[in-house]
């Protein structure tokens, strides 16, 4: 491992402490720093914590049960009205993705009720 | 005639599939934006090449939110100010490999800035050039060889971006296998589980693309990639070209000795 790369291992640890909003360390593969603004992030709202809730764990999707999975697609199901009422850009985007996490967590339901044939 | 005749129906036959050429790979995967709106300082060209050396596909296609079709994102200089969409990154506060990424969209008239992304039929406005900016990259035929570049360490895609969405838990490892293919003179596809998880995570792939996990329902061909759909989703546009048949046939055709 070479200085510069150690010297980011390093800041990571030590950010990692001081929560969300300082320097972010990417999980994958080693994967470069990015930062974030230097302005506070606003709170998050109701129903963005809801949509973070659910569709930060689509990486673990295929790890959930059955049940899990039914419970997650109806969280989906649930928040989108919300999601609906927002302004256009934020209603555009956040629709886009909670339609990509609800068809992963449908897909994924899907598999494990009809194993492969 | 006869024989051409008959040399075209082995082909069909034989289904020889022959993709279309990709462009050059400057030109490779490059998008054009254009709003047609009359305040625009004309059409955003962007380079997949120059990105897709710092971000995974996830971040960009999934988190960020831009869409894999055309005119399926819905970008306007307001999303980029309220800080979506380019204005996820651009809004020159944020640093992307010690370096601040400037700030789109911010000026209501027209600047010179503008260009460095409106920059369609302007020459000499884009701040990187394909050779020069992927000069120390591995090549192949079809342009940067993206998968050793990360291997070797050039590349390390970011695949989350603070501040924007919560970090989420690492990816437990996928399976690879293999893809029997549709002729009997081709070895099977050897499919990256891994490698392509970790750069489009899974729901950029399924359902949209892949779209049913039941093995006898998936009806994907060389047809159907050649037409953008399955693999052609990306490999017809961003991702290495299905012209480069060796890097999915991995092994020798069956007329090859093994």
């Amino acid at each position: 491992m070479n200085r510069r790369l150690r010297a980011i291992v390093v800041v990571c640890l030590l950010t990692g402490f001081m929560g969300p909003g300082t320097v972010f360390c990417t999980s994958q593969n080693g994967a470069q720093s990015t930062s974030p603004p230097a302005t506070q992030t606003p709170a998050r709202e109701a129903w963005q914590r809801e949509f973070d809730r659910i569709c930060s764990r689509t990486q673990e999707a295929m790890s959930f049960s059955e049940e899990d999975l039914a419970s997650l697609v109806q969280r989906c199901d649930a928040l989108a009205p919300q999601i609906e009422k927002l302004d256009e850009t934020r209603r555009k985007v956040y629709l886009g993705r909670l339609h990509m996490c609800r068809g992963l967590y449908a897909y994924v339901l899907e598999s494990k009720r009809n194993p492969k044939k | 005639m006869l024989a051409a005749a008959l040399l075209m129906t082995g082909m069909a036959l034989a289904q020889i599939y022959l993709p279309p050429a990709p462009p050059p790979p400057a030109q490779y995967g490059r998008v054009v934006l254009d709003s047609h709106a009359v305040r625009s300082p004309g059409a955003v060209v962007f380079d997949h090449w120059l990105h897709r050396s710092k971000f995974t596909c996830r971040l960009c296609h999934v988190d960020i939110g831009f869409a894999m079709t055309a005119n399926g994102t819905g970008i306007t200089q307001e999303s980029i100010r309220k800080g979506y969409h380019c204005g996820a990154c651009h809004d020159g506060k944020r640093v992307v490999e010690g370096n601040v990424v400037f700030a789109a969209c911010v000026s209501d008239q027209y600047v010179p800035a503008c260009d460095r992304c409106h920059a369609a039929v302007k020459r000499g406005v884009r701040k990187y050039d394909y050779q020069s900016y992927t000069a120390r990259y591995p090549k192949t035929n079809f342009g940067v060889d993206w998968m050793t570049a990360e291997e070797h360490g050039l590349i390390r895609p970011a695949d989350e971006l603070a501040g924007f969405v919560p970090a989420k838990p690492r990816m437990p490892v996928r399976g690879d296998f293999d893809i029997a293919a549709g002729v009997n003179w081709v070895r099977p596809v050897q499919f990256s589980h891994h490698k392509h998880a970790v750069w489009n995570g899974c729901e950029l792939c399924h359902p949209e693309i892949f779209a049913t996990a039941r093995k006898s329902a998936v009806q994907y061909t060389m047809f159907s990639n050649i037409e953008g759909h399955h693999c052609g989703a990306c490999h017809l546009k961003v991702a290495f070209p299905l012209n480069n048949c060796a890097m999915c046939h991995t092994r020798a055709p069956m007329w090859a000795q093994q």
